[in-house]
């Protein structure tokens, strides 16, 4: 699904270089549900950019299902995060100014369905988020956790095979974080790859494999039934 | 997804409400400061009357002084004599041709209480009503025998027709002017030529004449005239029959010429008649004859002013400073959407998707403005109207060119200000604004 | 002080600093050349008619009656006219200074047809003239009532004597106008016409023309059928008298007509209307341009503000007073406007050339530049201080909070 060799990420300034990954390489398989964890400035965040086509990398190679996507035009990586990766951000970023059910018709749109299509995909993830009776509320008038399940529907509505989490209950109390990462997990049971960042080692250990970042590199990598360590590459 | 980038591009508008009302407002008052000026310029240098205008030609012969520069140095003379006047007439040379000259009678209406009073008035000819396309509410004009007979008729306007005869059809009921009876053969409709073109060297914004008269019949009669007359040299002796026959002009003559070949006749006719009168001791100048159709003639004789060119040149350089402050609140307003964009990046929207969906808010903005600024403009012109007065009132309407034209450069002055902006926000990195809130 | 950070801060994000720059330098380009237009509509504006405005009317009186005789009417209206109460002086004329329609003739010093003759006004008078209009004369005499002669329309003819303007002498003997009175120049090519008088200054019926000033008083009554009258009363009078005036002619003889009555004052607002509005359209453009500048600073100082707020909170918690945040922002608009109007000093000089060379507008006078440059400057210090202030009220606690 994913694969990751060697990845390089240097950001240059006048005066300094910052290395944000070194040497950076991961393999995820389809159906996976990993969490990455590492301390705060160990590259984390880059990884996941990097992995959502989000940034450009300085070197190295990435395949997102089999293609280099070094080589992609703006177009086609807009595209390419359009139709097979969804996002669920620490601080949800819904848009304000939408209800729950045009936040959740954003990335259709960009998508092109008609519009028929894109009620019924809308109607049904805010259903599976639990949320279909709240369709015209605006965010602001949303609990925390219920504005992270519209993320959450937002990211599942474009029936995406890869759904990147970055720190999906933050800004949660652990109450509300604990049924966000039921929901999580039960979109990877129904077979999507989820590549989640925390802090938090309980959430950590909810996924199947953990990847700790230490440096821009992977340290190591945990699997939850075997906590072994495994050498990387 | 038009519609979709409309309603969020509404939505952006709503967010801040005074950073968009600020800009509207900048667009809007930039549109009305140069729209209004705009109008005026366009009203000025318009075709008085397009289905035909380069058919008709303004006849100049150069009968002038041959030892002194008039004010635009040897150029032939802006009017004819009475001499040239009548052969060119006699002649009949062109498909249809005209001398006329402006004058003023008094008129009495009928009943004791009603007192005289003075109406314009233009000497002309049969030809007149046809050449210039004039729409008749009653009657029609005279004919070539009430030219030639110099019968007392009289063609009215419809505002004379209205204020003597109350509007209603006066044909063959007759007026009593300067002591004599025209009997009435035309009541003309609504009549408005901006310029007025066909007599531009006594006001080419006046309004049209208020009647009609048959030139040779003033004439004869020796009625006043009221335009402009020039001489380079003294009359042979007193009286009216003297001045007939003087250098002085006082006429403008205007020919319908339907082709190119009818015009180059009748150019090489003007020429021919010239050398004709240089060997009676006439046209000491060398031969410069001239034809000018209706807008080259509006262009020599400078008819826009030159006032209302200063206020465009200025009221366009408004317009750029508008634009600047624009181009500086919606870059102000594109970043501050940075967290949106980013995230719609995040989203798959493209950059292209972005750019369009952000030349659509600029160009929504616009249009705000333009419609604002089509009142303003519309004030404007109040406003010019009222410093100015009678003199503009023909030149402060908008028509339906105007309008879109003002909404046309509204929006293009909105595209222009949101494109660098625009290009800002586009480059604005995906991942960038997603970290904090 | 700390100009160096702040223009090195600046030079990191110039785009609106330069669009605000911009935007003063086409503001002072407009600001100015408005002005000087201004100024010159105001010196054409104040030059005197040299007549006796405030106590001067005029009406027009047409002649239609088949039996309508116009020297006998002349008379007895000049005699009525004299005779009223509170008139001064009035006479009969072709045209009044500043109304835009008389007469011109060239004069010229030798006779013959080849040579150039000086354009000058004429306004046909009686005995009364120089006393109607109020004129001054500088030397020779008055017309007397013996030489006023009677003239038509298509009359070829000139009388003996003129009396000219001081101006109209300069341009015939500019050499030696003192020796113009008594001299005899030529009229219609080769007819003698001695001067016997001149003036101290009247002005032609054509304000905008380049001869104003060159007028020539000529002893004649017209009968060209519609004539003027001009009537000088008391101060104070005129308005009183005005009514009189008009319904004494209209029921005097009923074979004319009356009309256009006006006073000199209205003759010259509507004669310099054109003027009069161009100023109060150019005062509105400028006064509407600054505020657009000023909205803009406003608009984009707020913006600044708003984006560097955590900045300034950690400045105000490293210590800066709210003072020095405020004063940080003045000086960042100083530095800006100062540009601005450095680049716009220059575009009022290439505006003002390129109107000169396209419309006949006169030059720029040197002051009004760099009194544009302080004026922006200032306005521009006006504007920002209200941004400032709300940056120097932004609390030292934003620096220690996400937003």
């Amino acid at each position: 699904m994913l694969s990751m060799q060697n990845i390089s990420m240097v950001y240059r300034t006048d005066l300094v270089e910052t290395h944000a990954l070194r040497e950076f390489s991961l393999e995820v398989e389809e159906g996976d549900f990993i969490s990455v964890t590492g301390p705060s400035g160990s590259g984390k965040t880059t990884f996941l950019n990097i992995a959502g086509l989000l940034e450009q990398f300085t070197g190295g190679r990435y395949e997102l299902d089999g293609r280099d996507v070094s080589s992609l035009s703006d177009a086609e990586s807009s595209a390419v995060r359009n139709e097979k990766i969804g996002f669920v951000f620490q601080s949800f970023n819904l848009i304000p100014d939408l209800n729950l059910f045009d936040n959740v018709d954003v990335p259709l749109r960009y998508r092109g369905f008609n519009t028929a299509e894109r009620k019924r995909r809308i109607e049904r993830v805010l259903d599976t988020v639990g949320l279909a009776s709240r369709m015209k509320h605006l965010p602001s008038q949303l609990s925390g956790g219920q504005q992270q399940r519209v993320a959450i529907a937002r990211a599942l509505a474009g029936e995406p095979r890869f759904l990147l989490a970055d720190e999906p209950t933050g800004n949660l109390d652990s109450h509300m974080a604990m049924s966000v990462m039921e929901l999580i997990a039960e979109i990877n049971r129904d077979g999507t790859t989820i590549v989640m960042v925390t802090h938090d080692p309980t959430l950590a250990e909810m996924a199947d494999r953990n990847v700790h970042i230490r440096d821009g590199q992977v340290s190591d990598i945990t699997t939850d039934t075997q906590f072994a360590k495994v050498a990387t590459g | 997804m038009f519609s979709y980038y409309l309603k969020l591009g509404w939505l952006s508008i709503r967010r801040n409400p005074l950073l968009s009302i600020l800009m509207i407002s900048a667009i809007a008052v930039g549109i009305g400061a140069s729209m209004s000026t705009i109008t005026v310029n366009y009203l000025m240098s318009s075709d008085p009357i397009p289905q035909k205008s380069d058919q008709l030609f303004y006849v100049q012969l150069d009968s002038w002084d041959p030892n002194n520069q008039g004010d635009d140095g040897f150029e032939p003379p802006d009017q004819v004599t009475y001499i040239d006047a009548m052969a060119l007439m006699k002649a009949g040379k062109a498909y249809r041709q005209v001398a006329s000259n402006r004058s003023g009678l008094v008129l009495e209406p009928e009943g004791d209480d009603e007192r005289p009073f003075s109406v314009d008035a233009r000497n002309t000819w049969s030809d007149f009503f046809p050449m210039f396309d004039l729409q008749f509410l009653y009657g029609s004009g005279w004919d070539d025998a009430a030219d030639q007979n110099m019968d007392r008729v009289v063609v009215l306007s419809k505002e004379i027709n209205e204020k003597v005869f109350g509007g209603e059809n006066s044909v063959g009921r007759s007026v009593r002017m300067d002591g004599m009876d025209f009997k009435v053969v035309g009541v003309l409709d609504d009549f408005l030529a901006v310029p007025k073109f066909y007599d531009v060297t006594n006001g080419a914004f006046n309004d049209p004449e208020e009647i009609y008269i048959p030139f040779n019949l003033a004439v004869e009669y020796r009625l006043d005239r009221n335009g402009n007359t020039s001489c380079w040299k003294p009359s042979d002796g007193d009286g009216f029959e003297a001045f007939l026959n003087s250098e002085c002009i006082w006429i403008q003559f205007w020919a319908e010429l339907r082709t190119e070949q009818e015009k180059q006749e009748y150019m090489a006719f003007l020429d021919a008649y010239v050398e004709q009168q240089k060997q009676l001791g006439r046209f000491p100048r060398p031969l410069n004859n001239r034809l000018s159709d209706v807008m080259e003639w509006m262009e020599i004789q400078e008819v826009v002013e030159e006032d209302a060119q200063v206020m465009l040149g200025l009221s366009i350089l408004f317009l750029v400073v508008c634009l600047l402050n624009t181009i500086g609140l919606l870059l102000a307003k594109f970043l501050g959407k940075s967290g949106d964009i980013s995230l719609r990046r995040a989203l798959g929207a493209s950059r292209s998707s972005l750019f369009i969906q952000h030349m659509i808010e600029s160009a929504m903005i616009g249009l705000g403005g333009g419609i604002f600024g089509l009142g303003l403009a519309w004030l404007g012109l109040r406003g010019i109207e009222m410093l100015f007065g009678d003199f503009v009132e023909n030149m402060v309407s908008m028509d339906w060119v105007m309008v879109l034209t003002a909404m046309a450069l509204a929006v293009a002055s909105a595209l222009l200000a949101g494109l660098y902006p625009t290009w800002r926000a586009c480059s604005i990195a995906p991942a960038s604004q997603l970290k904090v809130q | 002080m700390e100009i160096g950070p702040i223009w090195r801060a600046l030079m990191r994000n110039k785009t609106g600093a330069v669009l605000i720059a911009l935007q003063i330098a086409v503001t002072m380009a407009i600001m100015v050349n408005a002005i000087s237009i201004m100024q010159e509509r105001a010196r054409v504006m104040a030059r005197p008619s040299g007549v006796d405005e405030h106590n001067i009317f005029h009406i027009a009186s047409i002649g239609f009656a088949e039996d309508f005789n116009e020297r006998v009417t002349v008379e007895e209206d000049l005699n009525a006219l004299r005779a009223l109460p509170g008139v001064v002086d009035a006479i009969q004329s072709n045209s009044v200074p500043m109304s835009g329609g008389g007469w011109s003739m060239g004069l010229q010093t030798e006779p013959g047809a080849e040579i150039d003759g000086t354009g000058v006004a004429l306004y046909f008078v009686d005995e009364h003239g120089i006393d109607t209009f109020g004129l001054e004369l500088l030397s020779g005499e008055n017309f007397t009532a013996t030489e006023i002669e009677w003239r038509e329309r298509t009359q070829t003819k000139w009388p003996d004597r003129t009396i000219i303007t001081r101006a109209m002498a300069e341009a015939l003997f500019p050499d030696d106008p003192d020796s113009a009175l008594g001299k005899t120049v030529y009229i219609n090519d080769d007819e003698p016409i001695t001067i016997s008088g001149i003036i101290k200054q009247m002005q032609a019926p054509w304000n905008g023309w380049n001869g104003v000033e060159r007028v020539m008083l000529v002893p004649t009554h017209t009968l060209f059928g519609s004539t003027r009258y001009i009537i000088r009363t008391e101060a104070g009078l005129r308005d009183e008298l005005m009514p009189q005036v008009e319904q004494l002619l209209a029921e005097r003889e009923k074979g004319r007509i009356v009309r256009s009555m006006r006073t000199m004052d209205e003759t010259r607002e509507r004669s310099y209307r054109g003027d009069a509005s161009m100023i109060k359209m150019l005062t509105f453009t400028i006064v509407l341009l600054v505020a657009i500048t000023a909205l803009g600073i406003v608009g984009l100082a707020s913006f600044s503000v708003n984006r560097r707020t955590r900045q300034i909170g950690t400045r105000r918690a490293l210590g800066a007073s709210k003072v020095a945040i405020a004063r940080y922002f003045m000086t960042e608009n100083f530095i800006i406007s100062l540009a601005g109007v450095s680049i716009g000093a220059a575009l009022t000089v290439a505006l003002n050339m390129l109107m000169v060379e396209t419309f006949a507008l006169t030059r720029i006078t040197w002051y009004l530049v760099p009194l544009a440059m302080l004026t922006l400057c200032v306005v521009g210090q006006v504007a920002v201080f209200g941004p400032a202030k709300k940056a120097s009220s932004v609390p030292p606690a934003v620096a220690t909070r996400t937003v």
